[in-house]
């Protein structure tokens, strides 16, 4: 059995989706967002956050979460999830949890956008840390669960 | 425009807000927002107390850690900002200190309901640094300012800032079980004292010296500094003492010190009384208010003297019950009530924008104050006087309808000022940091997450040591303890330790005895039949019990509670949940399995039409459910052990593939069916590898097949067994035909040295057919009367055989071995089948009547330890 088989390469792809995507908003809420702030004038740091936040949401709705989903997917298939296992303590439990912290992260994805085109940059900007707080505990969640 | 008694600073001083800025407002208006949140909690789990043994200390704690706390904070800060003329502090940082100290209220109820010390302990920490960082505000805020002549009062919120400290450190010790049985007692007791009347009580007492005239609309009295000074000496000091001595178990310092603490309430309650002849011909500027403060007020006066009174007449070990009940009553007489007063006054103070507004909330507040207060007092004496159960019920029924009855309009008053303030041009969310609420919401969200995701016991896979094991997850056993004649059965209980343990005594003999737990709770005489339940907590050492009658603990009449020790090497691999019976360490037979938890189908399928059978096993681990409530590790062929049966007739061809798709060993495979060198066809394979094993069953019988590697004895310990079954020619044919393989069960991973020498020592945790201990008791076979049933029997060992006999019924026919022993024409019967290890056979038995027949391993030992099973007959 090699050990950089199929299910690794599978299992490689969730990581490194999940890893952009913590990363992107890493990157974008503790380098880029701030030194925009700074540099630019007001007008140009809207226009730009503006185009950076759709460029980032669009990346995430078209690349991101397809790739999440399908290789979540398989690896559950893979591993033998079932519905009624996901309620049982330990691994259904924990993946449950994960998958609902996820949703409730993309929500608070989606409620940043929205907020956003409302003009409430308050309510954005405290979406957007929900988004990022919650992706860490699904990380948590996830690297909890034994490796499929 | 803005009258002289309207805020309580009165006496020469600038009161803190006379325009209220709306971010002011606004955090009066979250902070009263919390307080009503934790007050409904606190409800709610005062009314599931019949349910949750649990929601008594919630009920306790919600109200008095999160409302009462929260209450406190904020209030003690806004007075003594007011008392000292000082400037307010930094309004970022008494943010903080109020979210630390909701935090901490959050994490350590959380902590004690879900099990979890190291919420706990985070939560007290957190909570120790908040109240700090209050009282360093509280000392910080005086040096800085001038001082006004109420100036003693802020005196009172710092001295109970330190009680707070201590209290949480205490109640810290108290609810992680680290005390130990010699002086949890006296801690627990230090922290209800320090925390009831030192971080509430004081408080409370500072406070009236300046509310009480204001309610009553009169001026303070002119010597009330001095007398403030003097009753805080006295209270605080005498609590300090009693505090200690609790702790320490000396009762002397504790009588002194509440004694103490007794003469300075006695003196406050001196002057409030003279207070209230002053007041002439003018009304009260609330008579609401000034009522429930003297109701309040009354209740810690009888609160402080009954404490003292227990103090003086029981020993400290046995005031555990007493004060229980007397903290319901102060609970609900003195701080609920004292809160109700204090908020009918203030809160219109602090939330409205007006003089005008402030009368309209007022008069909402106030709406029915009179029945409400009789009710609730009613309540609170019925709860305080010592009447049967029912009385107390109905006390805490109407003290539950009364606070509900003031919260309604609390909250009613909290979202009308809410809406007024979103209203307001100012917007007060200017104030509002969205990156903090999103943190915080953030955090919750993932803090459930994991919450959930932890729930529910013990994973499968108990076996494989989990990877951050953090302290043993405590569960509550309760035990039944008889007390028979001069003997308490059991004599041993053995717990994990942390276990929560319940013990329910019942007396069965005609004399009276009780039971005395070793600093603990005791039970009164119990006459014969009488039961009590004794609540230990946490058990963290060894502890006995006794009955206390003369002489009768000196026959013999004890009981030992054992800690069980590091059982790391025993129970690894049992789930970390089986609750051993006293005196074996096996697992539980008398337990439920698991929920859907369904037996091993025992009934043969027939033979397939074909000659040649391919069959296809795949060699692993599987984790199976081998005992009521116990996972363990088992090695399989084709995932269950036994492995499958195999059945054919003589002369059929059996084309085996074993898949070792074990990633960590080799495997393979022996039919003792089959003639041939073993040389290849019983090799052992590497994990992925597979063979092919073609044998022809060409002599009939009852065969086993199980794994070839070596050291066999694990291999087949651990399960990798089957049965084979080649039918004798013109076997007759029966109504049902079952599979039994009897085995033993060694717990443990395996592998380990543990289990390895419980294997060599022929030392099973149980004995099993098909694999399952009692999985047959619990999911009985099924018979119809006069139908003919055949059993047959494989022994697989690995070391022992066995003795099958079914209860109730003769055996007919015999088949041992590839031989008849005995056929249905002769005239003998036989009650045993009995085989050595790896042999097999088949008896066959007719049931005349319904009902309920056993069949087990007559060697009793097996039989008692899962070796046992039933056949359910019916019409």
């Amino acid at each position: 059995m090699d050990t950089v088989g199929w299910w690794s390469l599978v299992r490689f792809a969730h990581v490194a989706g999940a890893a952009l995507w913590v990363g992107g908003q890493l990157a974008l809420s503790l380098v880029v967002l701030p030194l925009a702030r700074r540099l630019l004038d007001p007008e140009a740091k809207d226009r730009f956050t503006a185009a950076a936040g759709r460029r980032f949401g669009m990346l995430t709705g078209a690349v991101f979460l397809p790739v999440q989903l399908a290789t979540g997917w398989a690896m559950a298939w893979h591993k033998g999830v079932t519905w009624a296992s996901l309620a049982e303590p330990g691994y259904g439990r924990t993946l449950t949890t994960k998958l609902a912290l996820f949703v409730v992260v993309m929500l608070a994805a989606a409620g940043h956008g929205i907020a956003h085109a409302k003009g409430r940059v308050e309510l954005a900007r405290a979406l957007a840390v929900v988004s990022l707080v919650g992706s860490f505990g699904v990380v948590l969640l996830a690297t909890a669960l034994p490796a499929t | 425009m803005h009258t002289k008694n309207d805020d309580p600073a009165v006496g020469g001083g600038r009161p803190p807000s006379r325009s209220k800025p709306a971010g002011l407002r606004s955090r009066q208006l979250t902070a009263h927002v919390l307080v009503a949140a934790w007050a409904v909690l606190a409800l709610l789990a005062a009314s599931a107390q019949q349910t949750l043994p649990v929601a008594r200390w919630l009920a306790v704690h919600l109200f008095l850690l999160g409302a009462a706390t929260t209450a406190i904070v904020v209030w003690s800060e806004h007075f003594a900002v007011a008392v000292l003329h000082a400037p307010l502090p930094d309004r970022r940082w008494s943010n903080a200190r109020l979210v630390g100290v909701n935090a901490g209220a959050v994490s350590v109820l959380t902590g004690v309901w879900a099990d979890l010390p190291v919420l706990t302990g985070a939560g007290c920490a957190l909570l120790i640094t908040a109240v700090t960082a209050h009282l360093v505000v509280l000392v910080r805020i005086g040096r800085r300012a001038l001082g006004g002549r109420l100036a003693p009062i802020a005196d009172y919120y710092r001295a109970a800032a330190a009680a707070m400290v201590i209290g949480a450190a205490l109640g810290w010790i108290v609810a992680t079980g680290k005390a130990g049985p010699g002086h949890s007692t006296g801690l627990e007791l230090a922290h209800v004292h320090v925390m009831l009347l030192g971080w509430i009580g004081l408080p409370v007492l500072g406070t009236l010296f300046m509310l009480w005239p204001t309610v009553l609309g009169v001026r303070m009295a002119e010597h009330t500094a001095r007398l403030a000074r003097r009753v805080l000496a006295l209270t605080g000091g005498g609590l300090a003492i009693a505090v200690a001595g609790l702790a320490a178990g000396w009762r002397p310092a504790a009588v002194l010190g509440i004694a103490l603490y007794a003469a300075g309430v006695a003196g406050a309650v001196q002057l409030f009384a003279r207070t209230v002849r002053t007041v002439r011909n003018r009304p009260a500027i609330s008579p609401a208010a000034a009522w429930t403060l003297a109701a309040a007020t009354g209740w810690l006066v009888l609160g402080v003297v009954v404490d003292l009174g227990l103090l003086v007449a029981r020993p400290l070990s046995e005031m555990r019950d007493d004060i229980g009940s007397l903290v319901a009553v102060l609970l609900v007489g003195l701080v609920a009530q004292v809160l109700m007063g204090a908020l009918i006054y203030l809160l219109p103070v602090v939330l409205a924008g007006g003089p005008r507004e402030r009368a309209a909330l007022r008069a909402v507040l106030e709406r029915g104050w009179a029945p409400r207060l009789v009710v609730l007092n009613t309540g609170v004496a019925l709860l305080a006087l010592p009447l049967p159960g029912p009385v107390g019920t109905t006390g805490a029924l109407l003290a539950g309808a009364a606070g509900a009855a003031f919260l309604a309009p609390v909250v009613g008053v909290l979202v009308r000022s809410g809406r007024d303030l979103l209203r307001a041009p100012e917007r007060a969310g200017a104030s509002r940091r969205p990156v903090l609420w999103g943190t915080a919401a953030g955090a919750v969200v993932t803090v459930l997450a994991v919450l959930v995701a932890n729930s529910g016991g013990d994973p499968s896979g108990g076996a494989r040591a989990a990877g951050p094991a953090g302290p043993v997850r405590a569960t509550t056993r309760t035990v039944a303890v008889t007390l028979a004649d001069l003997r308490i059965r059991p004599a041993r209980i053995e717990v994990a330790a942390g276990t929560v343990l319940r013990l329910e005594v019942t007396n069965t003999n005609a004399q009276r005895h009780d039971l005395k737990v070793e600093d603990g709770p005791a039970t009164p005489m119990l006459a014969k039949g009488s039961t009590r339940v004794l609540d230990l907590g946490p058990v963290t050492g060894n502890r006995r019990a006794w009955c206390t009658l003369p002489g009768h603990r000196a026959a013999g009449m004890t009981l030992d509670i054992l800690v069980e020790g590091d059982a790391a090497t025993d129970s690894s691999g049992h789930g970390g949940h089986t609750s051993a019976a006293a005196d074996r360490g096996g697992p539980d037979l008398s337990a439920d399995f698991s929920a859907g938890w369904r037996s091993r189908d025992a009934d043969l399928a027939p033979a397939p039409g074909a000659t040649v059978h391919q069959v296809e096993l795949h060699a692993a681990h599987t984790t199976v459910e081998v005992a009521p409530g116990v996972k363990q590790q088992m090695w399989t062929f084709g995932g269950t052990a036994p492995g499958p049966t195999l059945h054919g007739r003589v002369g059929d061809v059996f084309e085996v593939t074993l898949v070792n798709d074990d990633p960590s060993m080799g495997h393979g495979i022996d039919f003792h069916a089959g003639s041939l060198a073993p040389d290849r066809p019983m090799r052992t394979i590497r994990p992925g590898e597979r063979l092919v094993y073609r044998f022809r069953a060409e002599k009939a019988g009852a065969w086993l097949y199980h794994c070839s590697t070596a050291p066999m004895l694990q291999h087949m310990g651990n399960g990798m067994y089957g049965a084979v079954i080649i039918d004798p020619p013109g076997l007759a044919k029966v109504d049902r035909s079952y599979v039994l393989v009897s085995s033993e069960l060694y717990l443990g991973t395996p592998g380990s040295t543990a289990q390895v020498t419980k294997m060599r020592q022929n030392a099973p945790d149980a004995w099993v057919f098909n694999g399952v201990a009692n999985q047959y008791a619990k999911q009985p076979l099924k018979a119809k009367v006069a139908e003919r049933v055949r059993f047959w029997v494989v022994a697989a060992g690995p070391s022992d055989g066995i003795a099958f006999h079914v209860v109730g019924t003769v055996f007919d026919t015999v088949y041992k071995e590839g031989g008849y022993l005995l056929t249905p024409d002769q005239p003998g019967g036989a009650q045993v089948l009995d085989l050595a290890t790896a042999q097999g056979g088949f008896v066959e038995a007719t049931f005349r009547e319904a009902g309920h027949y056993a069949f087990v391993d007559h060697d009793m030992r097996h039989a008692e330890s899962g070796a046992h099973g039933m056949v359910e007959v019916s019409d």
